[in-house]
């Protein structure tokens, strides 16, 4: 008895020497300054020059009902997300699945798929503002074919959707590594077994591949949720930090920037718009996880 | 009969394999052709693959324009090498304690580690800055390095990698006398090469691309990192595109080389499932 | 159990925050220091082209001869440049002199994190001689809180041979210039390209007699503000003589006109040098914008060198941002024409006003308006710019969209 507890309390503190260099940065750079967030959430803030501090209860919570950009921010990132994570899971599916059908140059394939999980995502934007230019890359090509072009980066209509396909076209490939790395512990017995039942390569896919994945599918969706709710990069550069035009590429995290950093006072609002998108990404989490029933992930 | 069926289905994947290829290749491409073009060449608005006058002056420019370009490059390598080292390091550390140790609040803890991935960086960014200013650490290193030694995603990945690994192995080193720590580091950590190879590509190009923290931190020139650096040169040459292309192509080749490096690795370090 | 953890939670914040707060205001002067003693000044201010930065660079070692217990250092923010700014000042990290344009004073200046310079003025410092406007733009409450280092006005650019070719002389009124678009329309070629954003088209806004913003809120949702914007877009929508830059393929107006994919584009004086690099081709004149209604107008953009309230070196700081703004110092920073003296002294001394290109640049600085209309402008400009551009694609009425504008912006203004 004396001896198990022994081992407990040596395990234990192993644990927390294992944990202690993680949890001190966790507390410093990232509980703190959440919960100091958290704390500004509550309050008009003015941290600039004389500085000054107001407590206003609920205010910058209750000012998320009439303010139309915040609006049109949750909204132009919930369009983001359900077009975005669905159409990406599934490339990066497609795509794993057939570069693990055993054909010869995978090597080569699977190096360039990942080119572009591989480029900074400041870069790509650059060089996809560069093709998307009215003169550039992409409208030549369109119009090549006989198609009319488009003014991808000026028309409210379309400039969320070249992000998006950005977005898919670039992280597409990283989930294409999970689901490879998934891939290879399939045992290749369930294969055979369905090909001597005379499956297709189709059947095979669609039978077997898909729901044996299912745990890795939950995993890239959860990351994907959290990634394309946190959008920013990419509107923060197409639109010269505005969100325009007419407020298309406006997003949530985009929205937090501008009252953190470009108005002055509405440090508070901005604290308390975060909160809202955090919560708003934990809901969808368990939407998801609700939705797949997927339990063993966590 | 059965053969030529495979035979058809292996067109069909060599044609979506190609074509997806292609659709990669092509910005890459069409970015280093334009890097080696003349601005009158990109101007007059023409498309071609192939640079009509080829031409190296637009990193020429780059290179001799800015003599503090070695000393960017230096910071970065600095910056991103040591990030990435802490990382496997203690993301290891922690990912192996929430798979394999039993302490209390462990579970809170694991739950902290994924919530803390859904608040945006953005709004813990004056915090941050507020915390690194009465440490000393703006204008250094350690400001760069110490809060991004850790990451809430690779620490989820390791716990997973770890929940899976061989429980025997470190049952045959206890009986051996080796202790938890001694086992970790002589047989559990040289064991999980290929994972530690995906997270240290992963870790680098974060430490490598990030932006926002040395922007507000760094106020020498001469502790810029790369990014900042090649910022400077954006700022200057509005709509040149050739020579943003050609910093960007400049930009990105090292994280191409530490990726081709660890590449044979990285598939089967990847293991996020399996939580049995 | 929930309480007890809040109460944690805001002990660990007020803790934060309590040292936020002493850092803004970390007490001045208390270790100013001595006479003879060397100090380090820091100075910030965004990135410029080469040139710039080599003017900038000899200007600061000139100040640093006469001045040999002072060094100064050059901070260069590459991007967001207001937002590193605010940051480090809110840390309390902040340089002692910057760059500030004028549209974002009132705001900054409001927050007391901008020295009053009033005090440290001398007679020699000739604050006469600035720029009325330009100086101006920098008072709140009867106190100047930065010296003009420079500024840019706008002018009419035309593409000499597209003119001649058309036959068409170079407009002097707003009727003059929509009709010479209409002609220098032809193929490719768009007559205008106008940049559809609240900075470029102020002037037009208010030609009609209306006001974009009264006490600090937006009112520019009223038909004379509307009647003073239609006519550009009914040159993009129902004239087709006028582009912006992303229709065209280019990222300004500069570049268009250099392409030659417009015959006029309104820009200011930074056009110029960036046309003599890049497009050193093209024949170019330039011209005082179109009178509205036998009106002259146009834009001031103003930049100043001010000095941090936190600083503890306000001496020394005052020296170099004196020399800076000063008779000396302006006129090599100016020297190149990259951008205008913001003293007459220099401006005479300089030759501008019967430079070519850029006369019709200088005419403009004493009817122009400054680009600055109090603390709440970036709000009101943010929505403007987000609803303008729609209405000037035509993708909805002039009125509805400034309508929305107007109403969004006030909202967050409260």
């Amino acid at each position: 008895m004396q001896r198990q507890s022994r081992k407990k309390m040596r395990e234990m503190g192993q644990g927390y020497f294992f944990m202690s260099p993680s949890l001190l940065v966790l507390a410093l750079f990232i509980i703190g300054p959440i919960l100091y967030v958290v704390f500004l959430s509550f309050h008009k803030v003015q941290l600039l020059g004389n500085g000054s501090l107001e407590f206003v209860g609920l205010d910058n919570f209750s000012r998320l009902a009439d303010d139309s950009r915040a609006q049109i921010a949750l909204w132009n990132t919930i369009k983001y997300v359900a077009i975005v994570v669905p159409a990406q899971t599934f490339l990066a599916l497609v795509l794993a699945a057939t570069l693990n059908a055993g054909l010869k140059g995978q090597q080569f394939f699977r190096i360039v798929y990942f080119l572009p999980t591989l480029t900074s995502s400041a870069v790509l934007t650059l060089i996809f503002m560069w093709m998307y230019n009215k003169n550039g890359l992409i409208n030549s090509m369109l119009e090549g074919i006989g198609l009319q072009g488009y003014n991808f980066l000026g028309d409210p209509d379309i400039a969320l959707n070249a992000i998006m396909i950005m977005n898919i076209w670039s992280t597409a490939p990283f989930f294409m590594v999970i689901y490879l790395a998934a891939l290879q512990d399939i045992p290749e017995s369930v294969y055979e077994a369905a090909e001597i039942d005379g499956a297709n390569w189709f059947q095979k896919f669609w039978k077997i591949t898909v729901p044996q994945l299912r745990p890795v599918t939950s995993f890239v969706a959860i990351m994907g949720l959290i990634g394309t709710f946190q959008l920013f990069d990419q509107s923060y550069i197409f639109s010269a930090g505005s969100g325009g035009p007419d407020n298309s590429t406006l997003t949530v995290v985009l929205l937090i920037y501008q009252y953190a950093f470009k108005t002055l006072g509405t440090m508070g609002y901005a604290a308390a718009l975060a909160f809202i998108l955090a919560l708003v990404i934990l809901i969808a989490t368990l939407l998801q996880r609700k939705f797949s029933k997927e339990e063993s992930l966590y | 009969m059965k053969k030529k069926k495979i035979g058809a289905g292996k067109v069909l994947l060599y044609g979506i394999l190609i074509a997806y290829a292609i659709t990669t290749l092509v910005p890459f491409l069409w970015a280093i052709s334009s890097s080696f073009k003349t601005l009158q060449e990109i101007v007059s608005g023409t498309i071609s693959f192939i640079p009509k006058n080829f031409t190296l002056d637009n990193y020429k420019q780059i290179f001799l324009q800015q003599e503090l370009f070695p000393r960017w490059m230096f910071n970065s390598v600095v910056i991103a090498v040591s990030v990435t080292f802490l990382n496997l390091l203690f993301n290891s550390m922690a990912g192996y304690a929430l798979a394999r140790l039993a302490f209390p609040g462990k579970k809170a803890l694991f739950i902290i580690i994924l919530a803390v991935l859904m608040i945006p960086a953005q709004v813990t960014m004056i915090p941050n800055y507020l915390i690194l200013k009465s440490l000393g650490w703006l204008n250094s290193y350690q400001g760069m390095i110490v809060p991004s030694m850790i990451n809430a995603t690779f620490i989820f990945m390791m716990r997973q990698f770890f929940i899976n690994f061989p429980k025997e192995l470190e049952e045959a080193a206890e009986i051996d006398g080796l202790s938890r720590v001694g086992t970790f580091f002589r047989i559990v950590l040289p064991l999980a090469k290929p994972a530690l190879a995906a997270q240290a590509i992963f870790v680098f190009m974060g430490s490598w691309n990030d932006f926002m923290r040395p922007l507000i931190i760094m106020t020498d020139a001469e502790m810029f990192t790369l990014p900042l650096g090649l910022n400077t040169f954006k700022g200057q040459y509005i709509s040149y595109w050739n020579y943003i292309m050609a910093a960007s192509m400049v930009f990105t080749l090292p994280v191409l080389v530490i990726y081709a490096f660890f590449n044979r690795y990285f598939i089967k370090g990847v293991s996020f499932t399996g939580g049995k | 159990m929930m309480n007890k953890k809040w109460f944690a939670g805001l002990g660990i914040s007020a803790m934060l925050l309590g040292s936020a707060l002493t850092g803004c205001s970390s007490d001045n002067g208390g270790s100013e220091p001595k006479d003879g003693e060397k100090v380090e000044v820091t100075l910030a201010g965004w990135g410029g082209n080469p040139t710039e930065e080599k003017l900038l660079k000899e200007t600061l070692a000139d100040f640093e001869q006469k001045h040999p217990n002072i060094d100064v250092k050059l901070e260069v923010i590459t991007e967001q440049y207001m937002d590193v700014i605010k940051t480090r000042l809110i840390g309390g990290e902040g340089p002692d002199v910057f760059y500030l344009d004028a549209f974002e004073a009132p705001g900054l200046i409001k927050t007391g994190a901008v020295e009053p310079l009033d005090e440290y003025v001398t007679k020699d410092f000739d604050v006469d001689d600035f720029e009325k406007p330009l100086l101006d733009a920098f008072k709140e409450d009867g106190k100047t809180y930065g010296f003009p280092k420079d500024y840019s006005t706008l002018a009419l650019f035309y593409n000499k041979k597209m003119l001649s070719d058309a036959g068409v002389e170079v407009p002097k009124t707003w009727e003059e210039f929509t009709a010479a678009s209409k002609k220098l329309t032809k193929g490719k070629v768009a007559g205008f390209g106008a940049a559809p954003e609240l900075a470029r088209v102020y002037w037009m806004a208010e030609s009609k007699g209306g006001k974009v913003v009264t006490d600090d809120k937006a009112s520019f949702a009223s038909k004379e503000v509307e009647a003073g914007l239609q006519p550009l877009l009914d040159m993009h929508n129902v004239d087709k003589s006028a582009v912006e830059p992303k229709e065209v393929g280019a990222s300004w107006g500069g570049e268009m006109f250099g392409q030659q994919k417009a015959a006029m584009v309104i820009e200011g004086n930074w056009a110029i040098p960036y046309l003599k690099d890049t497009f050193p081709d093209v024949e170019y004149g330039t011209a005082e914008l179109p009178t509205v209604d036998g009106k002259n107008s146009t834009m001031a953009y103003d930049v100043a060198y001010v000095m941090n309230a936190a600083s503890e070196k306000k001496k020394a700081s005052w020296e170099l941002l004196s020399y800076l703004t000063g008779k000396e110092g302006m006129k090599t920073w100016t020297s190149k024409g990259y951008a205008l003296p913001a003293r007459q002294s220099v401006a005479e001394e300089l030759g501008f006003d019967k430079d070519e290109l850029r006369a019709p640049l200088v005419a403009g600085a004493s009817y122009a308006t400054v680009w600055q209309k109090g603390p709440n402008m970036p709000i009101i400009v943010n929505n403007f710019n987000n609803q303008f551009m729609s209405a000037f694609l035509g993708k909805r009425p002039l009125g509805e969209a400034l309508k929305d504008a107007e109403k969004q912006a006030n909202k967050e203004i409260e």
